[in-house]
């Protein structure tokens, strides 16, 4: 047994290891460069947060306005709108999920043509808060909602 | 192999609301096969570029947990017949872009 096992481990590092040397895993780790790994592979919402904007202290706000359905009958494809339009000076919207594995669903940067708006689907594994963070003029301002999947329920 | 978007936008006021569909399996990393217990790799989406009329208007960076099969709908200022472009990269190098007139 012990032997078998030794072997697969040389295999499998070997193998890696050509891959590398190949040039095989260059383009990703190359654009993983641009892509804010250590937010999207925090464990916590507070820590995906200090990630990218370098503070977890948002404040609650009725202008950023989250619309999220209360039941999800399908987590795969939850649909999630934030709109932040009504606040001036939009610099970035994130959307999390906060009992996900890695909370960090996705992040928008808007430069001088865009408008704070953003619509999407994110996957959820099960009920628990989706939080959208706007951050505007230097404020951090959110939005939290509930939503309660049900897997396996009727029709599922 | 090309990341396939499907897009559509109409200018109204200023204000342009840009819709995409995106053909994509966004695996996450944490699906396991349930045959070899082995995860599927992780392979998604992870940077996203909208730009009207040249100038960079969002940009976006996405996980794992983004829908397969993505939906983005966006709203940017631009007026009729303003060029937009969206083009995304995903973590195993392949790109798509997709434009259209506003």
């Amino acid at each position: 047994m012990k032997r078998r096992s030794f072997l697969k481990g040389t295999l499998a590092t070997g193998a890696a290891a050509i891959a590398v040397n190949a040039g095989l895993l260059t383009p990703s780790t190359v654009l993983a460069a641009d892509w804010n790994k250590k937010a999207f592979d925090a464990k916590t919402t507070d820590d995906a947060l200090t990630s990218v904007y370098g503070s977890a202290g948002a404040t609650a706000s009725a202008d950023v306005k989250l619309k999220a359905p209360a039941i999800a009958e399908n987590g795969a494809v939850t649909p999630v709108e934030v709109d932040a339009s009504g606040i001036t000076g939009v610099e970035s919207i994130s959307i999390l999920a906060s009992k996900n594995p890695q909370p960090m669903v996705c992040e928008y940067t808007f430069g001088a043509a865009g408008v704070g708006f953003v619509s999407t689907r994110i996957k959820m594994g099960q009920t628990m808060n989706v939080v959208a963070v706007v951050k505007a003029g230097g404020k951090l301002l959110k939005a939290e909602q509930e939503v309660k999947v049900t897997i396996g329920g009727c029709g599922g | 192999m090309a990341i396939q978007i499907r897009m559509r936008g109409k200018a109204e006021n200023g204000v342009a609301e840009v819709k995409a569909l995106i053909k994509h399996p966004m695996e996450s990393g944490l699906r396991m096969n349930q045959k070899t217990g082995t995860p599927y790799p992780a392979l998604y989406i992870n940077m996203v570029s909208i730009k009207v009329n040249g100038v960079e208007a969002i940009t976006s960076q996405w996980s794992g947990a983004v829908s397969t099969n993505p939906y983005m709908a966006v709203k940017v200022k631009a007026n009729a017949g303003d060029e937009v472009v969206v083009s995304m990269t995903d973590n195993a190098g392949d790109t798509g872009t997709e434009t259209i007139k506003v």
